[in-house]
């Protein structure tokens, strides 16, 4: 994991998750050699006078990224721009290297699930699919379409019409129909809407599993739960504008203007907090409800420098856990900032 | 040509959603009732004059109009043309599938229509020659004005509207007082074409080689706009 230290207010944290190749805001190089699947770069939307994206840049490869913002920040232009939708107002989205717009030769690669819900109301989930595999060109539609309707646990009802599908049968039926040509790239725009928590679990496995077969997954949520569990890294977006990249937690060490808040339970909590207020880089200490609540700046410095302040002190601890590191808590400081 | 036949498939099933067929069934045999009607009643046979007045002028157009409009108006309306613009397919083939399939359509509504009332009605001159004029007349004009709805829908959602006022007010009105007009009227070219066959067509129709040229540049013209556009669609995002 690598980290790019605090950047000034107006750029966002940029945190690169080895093997994943982040661009940094302002054009920078990118963090790792590999070509990122799918590129942003400075990329801007904007319908009249109305930004919906703005000089947004990043790059992706192999694993599952949360793409997450409050609902009208930005989400879905950026997909739409990202699969070839939208045309870019300004800068350019590369997919496998090459321009997004213009070029329905990448959908070969790439699959999409929407987050409209309109799906062809007369057609039974395995004919979506295998029409979505006749027009992939797919050698064997049937079979295709079959491991499709499978993989997302659709075969009891794929041959009822979607119409008479739950919102969560409707997703799965647009997520079999995306994966029937067996794309490299999943773009799925709030795929979780309407699904049971079993449906949930099930999807969250499965988006798991084809990434670390090598897919490069993009999925955008304003549910916190649902990217904190499922992505390795995160896509922030607020007002148009990226505010944050990266692993949430590594996102979360890099505000430096906000100390990191730690609650530890000892053998001895009054004398670990004397001791504690010794250390430089700690500037509070507060104790209540059986434990000592730490306030710190410093990160590593203060987790490197715990276990020795409580050996040197003769104070066994029993419980150290970060209270302020939870995606919410990253998210919450970033819309607000 | 293998690429289209799923499109073929996907717009002839979203065309024949039961309420537009049962519409559109109506729409295409109001001549023939009429047709029957003026049978029983007793009344002079006359299929040129039902056929140029109820079917090229308002029958033809309004089945086109509906179909055209839906082929690939309805999917964008409701945005399940999503799936297709995100398949490896070349734009003009979704263009070319959509008119196919919605001009296939019409004249199989309205050929039969054009033969069923010449059958009943008859022709004050030669019936046989009525009833190949006005079919051909019509397979080829309905087929100009379906590739033009299809055309018109991908450029704006109000295709439905816009059609409607070209038929009734471009071609109702305008076309018929301004002499210049009649080369931007599909209805003028395809009277003209019927007027090929040596049917009698009221007014100063098209001369048929002109009513070829207008109605084959519409086709073309519709086929190469709808796929430029196509080309450049945007789907906007829900934020």
């Amino acid at each position: 994991m690598t980290a790019s230290p605090m950047p000034p207010s107006d750029q966002p944290p940029v945190a690169s998750p080895s093997g994943t190749a982040a661009a940094a805001p302002n054009g920078t190089a990118p963090a790792a050699a590999i070509a990122p699947a799918l590129e942003v770069d400075h990329v801007s939307r904007w319908y009249g006078n109305v930004v919906a994206v703005n000089d947004i840049s990043f790059g992706l490869g192999p694993g599952v990224t949360g793409l997450l913002g409050p609902n009208g920040a930005g989400k879905s232009t950026l997909l739409h721009l990202m699969a070839g939708l939208l045309q870019p107002s300004a800068g350019r989205v590369l997919v496998e290297g090459a321009s997004a717009w213009r070029r329905p030769a990448m959908y070969r690669h790439i699959g999409l699930v929407p987050e409209r819900e309109a799906v062809h109301p007369y057609l039974t989930g395995r004919e979506f699919a295998r029409l979505n595999a006749r027009l992939q060109g797919v050698a064997d539609p049937d079979a295709a379409a079959g491991r499709a309707i499978a993989t997302v646990d659709l075969t009891d009802a794929a041959d009822r019409p979607i119409g008479t599908y739950s919102k969560g049968m409707r997703q799965r039926a647009k997520l079999a129909g995306a994966l029937v040509h067996d794309p490299t790239i999943l773009l799925l725009d709030e795929p979780f809407n309407g699904m049971d928590p079993r449906q949930r679990l099930h999807m969250m496995t499965l988006l798991r599993s084809m990434a670390a077969d090598g897919r490069t997954i993009l999925f955008s949520s304003h549910i916190l739960e649902e990217v904190e569990r499922l992505a390795d890294s995160v896509l922030v977006v607020y007002a148009g504008r990226l505010a944050a990249s990266g692993d949430f937690r590594s996102i979360r060490r890099l505000m430096t203007d906000r100390p990191h808040t730690f609650t530890v339970r000892s053998s001895d909590d009054r004398r670990l907090a004397a001791a504690l207020m010794a250390d430089p880089a700690v500037f509070g200490v507060e104790l209540a409800d059986g434990r000592v609540a730490i306030r710190t700046a410093d990160y590593d410095g203060f987790t490197r420098a715990l276990a020795r302040i409580a050996k040197a002190g003769g104070v066994t601890l029993y419980e150290v856990r970060p209270t302020d590191d939870s995606l919410e808590s990253v998210f919450s400081y970033l819309v607000r900032r | 040509m293998t690429t289209m036949v799923p499109l073929f498939d996907v717009t002839l099933r979203g065309l024949l959603s039961r309420r537009r067929t049962i519409l559109l069934v109506l729409l295409a045999g109001l001549p023939v009732l009429i047709a029957l009607l003026i049978r029983v009643a007793g009344g002079r046979p006359d299929a040129d004059r039902i056929l140029d007045t109820l079917v090229v002028r308002t029958v033809m157009p309004l089945v086109a109009l509906v179909i055209g409009t839906a082929s690939i108006g309805s999917e964008i309306e409701d945005g399940t043309a999503v799936y297709l613009m995100v398949k490896p397919i070349a734009r003009w083939r979704i263009a070319v599938s959509k008119i196919v399939v919605a001009a296939g359509l019409t004249a199989l509504l309205v050929v039969p229509a054009v033969v069923l009332t010449g059958v009943l009605l008859g022709s004050r001159n030669d019936t046989a020659t009525t009833i190949v004029g006005f079919s051909v007349a019509c397979l080829v004009g309905g087929t100009a004005y379906t590739a033009a709805f299809v055309a018109l829908s991908v450029f704006t959602s109000r295709a439905l509207l816009l059609g409607l006022a070209y038929v009734l007010i471009w071609e109702g009105v305008l076309a018929g007082l301004l002499e210049g007009t009649k080369f931007l009227s599909i209805r003028q070219a395809t009277l003209g074409l019927a007027a090929a066959f040596g049917i009698k067509v009221p007014g100063d129709p098209l001369a048929p080689t002109i009513s070829v040229i207008v109605l084959g540049t519409v086709l073309v013209g519709a086929v190469v706009l709808a796929s430029w556009r196509l080309a450049r669609f945007e789907v906007r995002g829900g934020d």
